[in-house]
């Protein structure tokens, strides 16, 4: 029923473009790209502060409802292309981490998170993901930031 | 249900993002090709850093950090990790990029080592009558400033270049340097002087 | 201006001390040092004039070598070795048979208003090499969730939803 017909039309429905070039063929596939990841918990308890070493997340972070936010965890290592990297979350599951894609101005990560979610997200070189990945409980939920060429 | 502490400190909670580089050396010797090609991802800009402040040349310093890594692969068998294996590497690609300027070398040896006292009044006459203007502290650098400071590194002898390269982009303590360049301690002090002292004074005149 | 012999003297011989690092001079050279800086303007000079330029060669490289594009590094290495390139698949044949993995799940993005979705010709194109994502594309997938995206000028902030369907 489900053919490739419905794969390239569910991913168009996500498609955003401001305008587009037809950028130069991909480099070559195997690549390592520095990344820094950081395993970050939001909550909507507690006095509203945010850990300093986050300030650079405050743009971000200012859109959601947790007011308090605190640094967990952080990694950095290379990400080469395909190559999944693991990243330990609370609650003993991990973040899966691929990076599929590397233009000269973009990067394309794949993350999974068990078996709750899996996410493609392309962003430019100087920006940021924020990807939850824990469920909320008892006001409090994880993330993770995923930041290339930190 | 409670969750462990992320304390990447603990070696036993560590994340698992990592293999550290003795267990991709151990899976590399025994021929697994993945294993090599991640310890290259791992330490390739390190290498080209280094070869680029001795050869000057993007195109030349990245040739030399890719053989540097072919030598690697040769020479893997018999590494029997008694130093660390990006040490290792990064040796190689030292030398190798020595090779390549070994022509360029300066022939009046005593000017690069010898701390005399004229130095000194040069030094303090140009410090005292300029600002550099750069500052550390001020975070990332900007760009025109990075291609300064290549533009001055460039200018100084390769001697100097090599041990302020391995001094600043590979870390060595003056130890390090010692046994790495074959020279007592007190000639590291005093070439990293100059070195430092010629960088600085072409900086100055940058800012001026 | 001419400053006492013995004073000249000590200069030359405390100024390589003044490229140390923590630990690297014994317990005497650090008394002499300071002792030293504390009557000589000139070696102050030099010492803060080094310690402004400290470090700056090792971050230039650094920061050279890091904006430098090493995709086809270790591939050009690979083959120096004589282990030839690795096989690549289609980027393109990737994305489509993750895409297809995962059809059954509610998928959804939610764009900032400042994203106008436009068809890319190029999406229906022949040719072997793959379009080239956009900043900005996101595909979520969550079984049984509302997924959402916020769009911010930093980057995307990606929610997983209630399980509930809120």
């Amino acid at each position: 029923m489900v053919d490739a017909t419905f794969g390239r039309r569910a991913v168009l429905a996500a498609l955003a473009a401001l305008a587009f070039t037809l950028g130069a063929p991909p480099a070559s596939a195997a690549s390592g790209i520095p990344v820094r990841v950081r395993v970050i918990k939001g909550s909507r308890q507690g006095p509203p502060a945010v850990d300093p070493s986050l300030s650079d997340l405050q743009g971000q972070l200012s859109r959601l409802a947790y007011q308090r936010w605190e640094q967990a965890a952080e990694q950095r290592a290379e990400a080469e292309m395909n190559k999944p990297l693991r990243v330990a979350i609370p609650g003993g599951e991990s973040l899966e981490l691929t990076l599929v894609d590397a233009r000269k101005e973009t990067v394309t990560f794949q993350i999974r998170v068990g078996a709750r979610a899996h996410s493609k997200l392309t962003i430019s070189k100087d920006q940021r993901i924020v990807h939850q990945v824990t469920d909320e409980k008892d006001g409090a939920a994880y993330f993770a930031t995923v930041r290339p060429w930190p | 249900m409670g969750w462990r502490a992320l304390n990447f400190r603990d070696p036993a909670s560590v994340p698992l993002m990592e293999a550290d580089d003795i267990a991709l050396v151990t899976r590399a010797k025994a021929g697994d090709a993945e294993a090599f090609r991640a310890l290259v991802v791992r330490h390739q800009r390190k290498v080209y850093a280094v070869a680029l402040g001795i050869v000057k040349d993007p195109d030349l310093a990245w040739d030399v950090a890719q053989e540097a890594f072919v030598r690697v692969h040769q020479h893997l068998p018999e590494f029997k990790g008694e130093s660390a294996f990006g040490t290792w590497v990064m040796r190689i690609g030292h030398h190798l990029a020595i090779d390549v300027i070994r022509k360029e070398r300066s022939a009046s040896r005593e000017a690069i080592d010898d701390v005399r006292e004229q130095d000194i009044e040069e030094a303090a006459e140009g410090v005292l009558s300029t600002a550099s203007g750069v500052s550390p502290q001020q975070g990332a650098l900007r760009r025109e400033l990075l291609e300064k400071i290549q533009g001055a590194l460039a200018q100084i002898p390769a001697a100097h270049r090599e041990i302020l390269v391995l001094r600043e982009v590979e870390g060595l303590s003056y130890e390090e340097l010692a046994e790495r360049l074959r020279i007592p301690k007190g000639t590291v002090m005093s070439r990293l002087f100059h070195a430092r002292k010629k960088m600085q004074a072409l900086l100055a005149e940058y800012a001026s | 201006m001419t400053r006492p012999f013995e004073q000249r003297r000590e200069c030359t011989i405390v100024a390589p001390m003044l490229t140390a690092r923590e630990g690297e001079l014994s317990a005497e050279e650090v008394s002499l040092l300071d002792q030293h800086l504390q009557g000589c303007n000139e070696c102050r000079a030099i010492s803060l004039a080094l310690a402004e330029t400290d470090g700056l060669v090792g971050e230039a490289l650094l920061a050279e070598a890091a904006r430098r594009d090493f995709a086809p590094f270790v591939d050009e290495v690979m083959a120096r070795v004589g282990a030839g390139p690795q096989e690549k698949a289609s980027l393109w044949a990737r994305a489509l048979a993750w895409a297809r993995a995962h059809r059954a799940a509610a998928l959804m993005g939610t764009l900032a208003p400042t994203l106008a979705g436009l068809a890319l010709i190029v999406y229906f194109s022949d040719s072997e090499t793959p379009p080239p994502p956009l900043a900005g594309e996101v595909e979520v997938v969550a079984e049984g969730r509302a997924p959402m995206v916020l769009q911010t000028s930093e980057g995307p902030v990606v929610l997983l939803g209630g399980t509930d369907g809120t």
